[in-house]
C-alpha cells in the first residue's frame, strides 16, 4: 500500500538509497501501489558520486511491501519493509544488482530483467 | 504444492492457510495461524513456549530420534517420476504414519508410567498409614478383615494397564 509521501528503500545498486513516492502510474484514481506497480518517486537519499542524485525525479517499480500480498492459491506473503527498484521508461532496471527476495508477481507485469537479476524468487 | 511446517509451533501448514513473512535477509518465516504469527511478533522464543513442538522435543516430552522421521526429511535432489515408485510410496505412507503414531504414543505412555507407579505406591502407603481416619482402631482390632489386605504385587508395565484398583 504505497501512496504519495511513502518512503521506500531502494533494492538495487543504482546509487539511490531512499525514495519518496509522488504518484502511482496507471489509473488516475488509484490510491495505493502494490508489488509490481510503477510509481514516480523523488530521490531523498543517495550514495555520493553515482549517476543518481538527491531530489531527482525517477520511476520505480515496487518490489516489497509491508502490506501483505495475496495470491489466488491462498498464499499470503508480507515483507519487513517497503522497497522499489529504479527503472527507466522502458522498464529496464537502472542498477545491475538486486538485493532481497522478489516475488513472481513481477513476471505478470513483464519485469523479467529484474527477476533474472534477483538472488531469490518467491 | 508443498506442505510446510509452521516456524513457531511446527504443525503442517496446508495450502490456503497462514501467512509467510519474508525478513530483509530473505529468510522466510511461515506461520500456520495468527496465534503463532502474533507470538513471533512478540519476539517469543518457541523453545520456551510450552505448547510448541520445539519446547516438547527440547524437554524430552515428545519422541525426537526415530527411524520413521527419516522418511519425511526434505531432500533437495529432484526425483524423476516413476509410476511404480509413486504408487509404492502412496501405499507406504499410511503404514509409516501409523507406526510413527504408535511409537510417539508409546514414548509418552512410557514417560508417564513412572508417575502412575509412584501414585499407586503413594496411595497404598497412605491407605495403610491413615486407615484410622476412616475406621476407628478399636473396630479394626475386633474385625481383622476390615484392614487392607497386604499383598505383594509385582508392578510391571502391562499389569498396571489391566489390573483394576484394589480396595
Amino acid at each position: 500500500m504505497i501512496q504519495p509521501q511513502t518512503m521506500l528503500n531502494v533494492a538495487d545498486n543504482s546509487g539511490a538509497r531512499k525514495l519518496m513516492c509522488i504518484r502511482i502510474i496507471g489509473a488516475s484514481n488509484q490510491r495505493y501501489a502494490q508489488i509490481g506497480n510503477v510509481i514516480v518517486a523523488v530521490i531523498k537519499e543517495a550514495v555520493p558520486n553515482m549517476s543518481l542524485e538527491k531530489s531527482e525525479v525517477i520511476r520505480a517499480v515496487v518490489v516489497r511491501t509491508r502490506k501483505e500480498l495475496k495470491r489466488e492459491d491462498g498464499m499470503i506473503i508480507k515483507y519487513d519493509d517497503n522497497a522499489a527498484v529504479i527503472i527507466d521508461q522502458k522498464g529496464n532496471p537502472k542498477g545491475s544488482r538486486i538485493f532481497g527476495a522478489i516475488t513472481e508477481e513481477l513476471r505478470k507485469f513483464r519485469f523479467t530483467k529484474i527477476l533474472s537479476l534477483a538472488p531469490d524468487v518467491l | 504444492m508443498r506442505l510446510e511446517k509452521c516456524w513457531f509451533c511446527s504443525s503442517t501448514i496446508y495450502p490456503g492457510h497462514g501467512i509467510q513473512f519474508v525478513r530483509n535477509d530473505a529468510k522466510i518465516f511461515r506461520f500456520c495461524r495468527s496465534k503463532c504469527h502474533k507470538n513471533f511478533k512478540m519476539k517469543r522464543n518457541p523453545r520456551k513456549v510450552k505448547w510448541t513442538k520445539a519446547y516438547r522435543r527440547l524437554h524430552g516430552k515428545d519422541m525426537t530420534q526415530d527411524s520413521t522421521f527419516e522418511f519425511e526429511r526434505k531432500r533437495n535432489r529432484p526425483q524423476r517420476y516413476d509410476r511404480i515408485n509413486t504408487e509404492k510410496v502412496l501405499q507406504a505412507i499410511p503404514k509409516i504414519s501409523k507406526v510413527k503414531a504408535t511409537r510417539q504414543k508409546d514414548h509418552i505412555t512410557k514417560r508417564l508410567s513412572v508417575g502412575r507407579v509412584n501414585r499407586r505406591t503413594e496411595d497404598r502407603r497412605e491407605l495403610e498409614q491413615s486407615i484410622s481416619l476412616v475406621k476407628a482402631p478399636s473396630v479394626l482390632k475386633e474385625d481383622a478383615t476390615l484392614t487392607l489386605p497386604k499383598q505383594k504385587v509385582t508392578v510391571s508395565y502391562a499389569q498396571t494397564e489391566n489390573t483394576p484398583m484394589e480396595e
